[in-house]
């Protein structure tokens, strides 16, 4: 198992080396950048950025320059902000968009499981359809749309949450509600379907007809001998859902005004403030890795069939 | 042997169709089966794949898929009640406790994400007034009992740690540890090698004995047959053509099929010319079959009628039947209606 | 799929039953028929593509068409421009009125109004004040201002007499005699020489002036595409920008200056010329004809009322044609959905046959490239991309495409090596066929089936992913729209103006509801095993 784990680790490396090798293109290769002549930065960013990246120096030795500063956790000065250097802003904003996504994740994952559960044990009723209705209005229904709708209906025409705002702000936790629901209808849809889709396999399983043949209550099949293995495939699709996350979390928050990375990350690529847009790239392919490390983890403890080679 | 008269009747299923829904047409994968079971007796069943066999003994157990399957006519009695008709609830107390099932594939009918010793010691608890300990404790007797080596510690591991063969042992000791009224073999030893094949069979008749279990075998086996089985049913497309005593069946096959299954069994004792008979072409589709007698297209003894009508159940003495055109008496008749 | 007629003699087996053929495709196009969503979908995405391939034959308004006194106009399907006009125009003059304390109401009802303003439905009290102000003209209890008089008036007259014109052709007659061409034909200089003939300018002037609107035209594109920077630093930029211009865009730039100019002047002098006929009576409108505009220019024009004009689903905040927009908008969106489908699934399959075929280290290398990629939030790759390369919809369509074609590879490189041991491969390859064709007339077609349902379940998310960017402003730009863009245009206002938000994310939701439930019946029917699977 320990083994298990440390391959998988090692596994991650040419990932992140892949990241930040197009991370450092962008930034001091990519047109309008500001080691291209068109690009024309305020006296003070320039010498910031010149100081920091040597450009004068053999190109490998800013890449390893680069490399070795994003390793150590230092994103690099901003094309924008005089004041403060990509961390900061960084730093500023991630704990909302965590804050954001951890609720969003675990709503999609507690309602999709049970109303997909739901659907499955009471399959062909009005529960397994109306459950698998909502599962198909949060996939096909963009949140973009979703978003604006539930605003509309339920801050500015019932008035039951505020429009947009923060837990920061006057409004506390109650703001959440909307932008997490938004980012999670999608994922809920999925996990939905997922969940009743391999439920009903596993509850056509022979090893479940062996355990209904000891006379075993339906309860206890289900949740001793069913769930295991039902929810493996909903345990290989998280690693997708927590990249959907990520990236709806870029609209959502645009649409809601909360204050996370996601809104940053959209304006910054508006302004072409590279290190900027690079730098949330960065911290989100490296959220996304370890997301995914950690699946894989749970995945293999869940199924005993397999071998950690 | 003693006759079926004179021991209680545990078991009688009585005209039991099932039925599936498929794309294709409605399978009628059981039309219309009766049989009895008494106490301690030990039944038969034989025929080709995909005449019926499981979907019989699913059936008593109420345990087919549905959708797509139904069970669309018939009654099981079991110790007089109709177990079609029992709550679940009720049900529940059947299943495992009076009547227990060794299923078909062991490769599948083990759940692969719990261990050996969960699934064996909640069958024993769920049953029996024991603690967890003592549940284990039986666990492992039985398991040493269908010869697992090592079984105290082979008993934590998961299903896919065993062989395909071992696992079928599982199961047998499972089934076993109920300690049910009756025990349903779904073909037991067709994953496991020749000797202990043997083994386990002779462990099953041994274990029915001492608790005056009854028996319901599916096999394909008329060697096991033979040896083990007191009575026969030999099912063709869904129905049980020929039904008889074990010595009986043998001594005077009457149903064309029969004849054909015997036939075919390697013996040693009799020269073959160095070739094995064999019934030519396929068992039917069971989908949507027009009145006829199911195995016409295959019967050397073929007459008009077969191919119109289904033939009537005829007693040949001794709780003999078989359902062929070959012994019923108003041919002529049938053939105006 | 049926290309053959039906066999009359069906085969029958030994119980006279007959034998139905066992055609895959067959089989799953008689399942796909009897699911009665899918084949619903099938006609409603089947209808959404003509509409979008028949955009531009089809009696719409161009989506491009600005027409700022149609702002905001809602939707109806009964009156037109004008009258929405003057419906917006009374409830104004009514709410000033008595917001003024000239028309005074019950207390109840002033009570009902301000609590109105205070939620922010405005709306309602437009509404409300139109009936009421129009009832109380009609009973006599409100008699309007002689000022109030004057702006309907003003405005009746405009909704009489307003034109709307398009150029068709603009010609050039060089003198009497000579045959006339087409303005577009000439050179720069000659259409610099007839603008300034028209006005009245030396061509001299013109060109000078010229240099100095374009000046402030290359100087407004760097100032948005690097803004926050100093005067001197912009100066600096404007001169290298000139300085690295070619003679021909330099050129290019005046010529559709040039002739922006001319079209405006032409169709100033057009509807001077129309303003009166429109006003007496004396023509009937739309008309199409050629007027003459000076000596040297004529002018083909299509003309007609500008308030007259219908609008179904209302107007942004251009006075564009929502119905236009929505139209056109599907195109692009769903044009991108299947050309960027079948663009990413074609590299996905030949990626995917390479790395299944030929196997060793070309099929190691691309999986670990896939591998990788998937381990990539990359929709957050195309972003930067298209901040990179420029917001348009061709940069959009090649980020799309080069980023979706991963899962398609991994199927059919899983395909290729289960079917690439079986027999009839060995067959073909001991028969000497070269690599490349065994996999494009083997492999490829026995996995088609598979890949045409995955295209069909892709589409709705590459349209997902199209609309998500142009909602963000990173897609699709202006005037351009796709159903992305348009609902995040209605997203502003969207307590004011709900159609903008509401229909195009309507017709969208549709489309992408019947492309997912066609994909799940394409699934289920070519393979009935996986029966509601992801
Ligand atoms: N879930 C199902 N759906 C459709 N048809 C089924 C289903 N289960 C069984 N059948 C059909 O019922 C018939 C009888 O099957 P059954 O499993 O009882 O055969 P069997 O006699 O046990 O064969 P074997 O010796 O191979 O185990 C077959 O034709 C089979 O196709
Ligand atoms: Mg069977």
């Amino acid at each position: 198992m320990t083994k298990y784990v440390i391959r998988r680790l090692l596994g991650i490396i040419p990932t992140l080396l892949v990241i930040i090798t197009i991370s450092f293109f962008i930034v001091r290769v990519a047109p309008g950048g500001p080691f291209d002549g068109e690009r024309a930065l305020p006296e003070v960013i320039k010498k910031n950025i010149e100081a920091k990246y040597h450009f004068d120096d053999p190109l490998v030795v800013q890449y390893g320059r680069y490399m070795f500063d994003v390793l150590r956790g230092d994103l690099g000065p901003s094309y924008r902000y005089k004041d403060h250097d990509v961390n900061f802003y960084i730093f500023q904003s991630l704990p909302n968009s965590m804050i954001l996504g951890v609720i969003a994740i675990s709503i999609s994952i507690i309602f999709g499981i049970s109303s997909g559960m739901l659907a499955a044990v009471k399959q062909n009723t009005w529960v397994d359809y109306l459950g698998m209705a909502f599962a198909i209005i949060g996939i096909s229904v963009p949140l973009f749309v979703i978003g604006p709708i539930l605003q509309y209906i339920f801050a500015m025409r019932l008035g039951w949450f505020p429009t947009s705002g923060w837990i920061t702000g006057d409004n506390g936790w109650i703001t959440v509600i909307l932008p997490a629901v938004t980012l999670s209808a999608s994922n809920f849809g999925t996990i939905a379907r997922l969940t009743r889709s391999s439920m009903l396999e596993t509850l056509r399983s022979d090893y479940i007809r062996t355990a209904k043949a000891k006379g075993m209550r339906s309860s206890v099949i289900l949740f001793k001998h069913a769930m295991k293995g039902a929810m493996l495939p909903i345990v290989s699709y998280l690693g997708p859902a927590f990249a959907g996350i990520i990236t709806g979390s870029v609209v959502v928050e645009q649409v809601f005004r909360v204050p996370g990375l996601g809104k940053f990350f959209v304006q910054s690529s508006f302004n072409r403030d590279y290190t900027l847009i690079v730098g949330v790239v960065i911290v989100y392919s490296v959220i996304l890795v370890f997301m995914n490390f950690i699946v894989d983890i749970v995945y293999s403890l869940l199924d005993p069939r397999i071998t950690y080679k | 042997m003693e006759t079926n008269e004179t021991r209680k009747t545990l078991l009688e299923v009585k005209d039991l169709r099932t039925y599936f829904k498929t794309d294709a047409g409605v399978v009628k994968a059981v039309d219309g089966i009766s049989f009895k079971l008494s106490q301690g007796e030990t039944l038969g069943i034989v025929g080709e794949s995909g005449s019926g066999k499981s979907v019989t003994n699913l059936s008593i157990m109420r345990l087919i898929q549905s959708p797509p399957g139904k069970i669309v006519g018939g009654e099981i009695l079991f110790e007089g009640d109709d177990i079609l008709k029992v709550p679940e609830s009720e049900l529940r107390s059947i299943r495992g406790n009076k009547i227990s099932m060794i299923f078909q594939d062991p490769m599948t009918s083990l759940n692969p994400f719990l261990k050996i010793s969960t699934q064996m010691v909640e069958t024993i608890l769920l049953h029996q007034d024991m603690s967890k300990k003592e549940a284990l404790k039986k666990s492992i007797d039985m398991l040493k009992l269908v010869g697992i080596p090592a079984a105290e510690e082979r008993i934590h591991s998961y299903p896919h740690q065993f062989s395909g063969g071992m696992r079928q042992r599982v199961m047998i000791a499972m089934a076993l540890s109920c300690e049910a009224k009756i025990l349903i073999a779904d073909e037991p030893t067709t994953a496991l090698d020749v000797t202990i094949q043997a083994q386990i069979l002779e462990l099953i008749q041994e274990l029915a004995q001492k608790l005056d279990t009854a028996v319901i075998l599916i096999t394909h086996d008329l060697g096991v047959v033979a040896g083990l089985c007191d009575t026969v049913c030999v099912m063709y497309a869904g129905k049980i053509v020929e039904k008889a005593n074990t010595d009986e069946l043998y001594a005077r096959p009457s149903h064309p099929y029969t004849d054909g299954l015997i036939k075919s069994v390697p013996r040693l004792d009799k020269a073959q010319n160095g070739k094995l008979f064999s019934i030519e072409g396929q068992p039917p589709n069971v989908i949507d079959l027009p009145p006829c007698c199911p195995f016409h297209p295959r019967c050397s003894r073929k007459m008009e009628i077969c191919t119109k009508q289904y033939p009537p159940v005829v007693d040949l003495g001794k709780g003999h039947e078989v359902a062929c055109w070959l012994y019923a008496e108003n041919k002529e008749n049938s053939t105006d209606e | 799929m049926i290309f053959k007629k039906k066999n009359n003699t069906a085969a029958i087996n030994e119980f006279n039953q007959e034998i139905a053929g066992n055609s895959l495709t067959k089989d799953a196009w008689r399942r796909l028929r009897k699911n009665k969503m899918a084949v619903i979908s099938l006609v409603v995405v089947i209808i959404y593509i003509l509409l979008a391939v028949l955009a531009p034959i089809l009696p719409i308004y161009p989506y491009d068409e600005i027409i700022l006194d149609h702002q905001h106009l809602p939707p109806s399907f009964t009156k037109n421009a004008g009258e929405l006009l003057m419906e917006k125009r009374l409830a104004d003059l009514y709410t000033q009125a008595w917001r003024q304390g000239n028309l005074e109401l019950t207390e109840e009802e002033d009570d009902m109004l301000w609590e109105w303003i205070d939620s922010n439905e405005v709306n309602k009290v437009w509404d409300y004040m139109y009936e009421k102000g129009n009832a109380m003209v009609a009973e006599g209890s409100y008699t309007l201002s002689s000022y109030e008089q004057r702006r309907i008036d003003s405005l009746e007259e405009d909704i009489r007499t307003e034109l709307q014109i398009t150029l068709k052709d603009v010609w050039y007659r060089a003198d009497s005699g000579s045959e006339r061409v087409k303005l577009t034909s000439l050179d720069t200089d000659e259409i610099l020489a007839a603008y300034a003939q028209l006005v009245n300018i030396s061509a001299e002037d013109q060109k000078t002036q010229y240099m100095k609107e374009i000046e402030q035209q290359v100087l407004r594109e760097i100032k948005e595409r690097t803004p926050d920077l100093s005067d001197e630093e912009y100066e600096i930029l404007l001169n290298q920008e000139f300085n690295d211009m070619s003679e021909s865009r330099l050129n290019t730039l005046i010529r559709s200056n040039v002739l922006v100019k001319l079209n405006n002047a032409i169709r100033s002098v057009g509807l001077r010329n129309l303003k009166d006929a429109a006003e007496d009576g004396t023509m009937e409108f739309p008309l199409e004809e050629e007027i003459s505009i000076s000596e040297t220019i004529s002018a083909t024009i299509k003309a007609s009322k500008v308030h007259e004009r219908q609008y179904y689903l209302g107007t942004d905040y251009q006075g564009r044609d929502m119905l236009s927009r929505i139209i056109y908008g599907g195109q692009v969106s769903i044009a991108i959905g299947f050309v960027g489908t079948i663009t990413s699934v074609l590299i996905g399959i030949i990626l995917g046959a390479l790395a299944g075929y030929l196997g060793g280290k070309v099929d190691y290398i691309i999986m670990r490239i896939v591998d990788i990629m998937y381990g990539l939030p990359y929709m957050l790759l195309v972003i930067i991309a298209m901040a990179i390369f420029g917001r348009n919809i061709l940069n959009l369509f090649f980020a799309l495409a080069i980023i979706s074609w991963l899962t398609v590879s991994r199927m059919v490189r899983g395909q290729i090596m289960s079917l690439k041991n079986q027999e009839f491969i060995e067959a073909a390859r001991s028969m000497g066929a070269p690599t490349r064709r065994i996999i494009f007339k083997h492999l490829v077609p026995n996995s088609l089936s598979v890949i045409i349902v995955f295209s069909t379940l892709r589409i709705p998310s590459f349209i997902m992913t199209e609309s998500f960017l142009s909602f963000l402003g990173l897609g699709v730009q202006a005037p351009f729209a796709s159903w992305g863009s348009l609902v995040g245009d209605g997203v502003t206002g969207m307590t004011l103006y709900p159609w903008k938000l509401f229909f195009p994310a309507l017709v969208m939701t549709i489309f992408l509801f019947a492309m997912n439930f066609l994909g799940d019946g394409l699934r289920d029917a070519f393979d009935p095993q996986s029966k509601n699977q992801l």
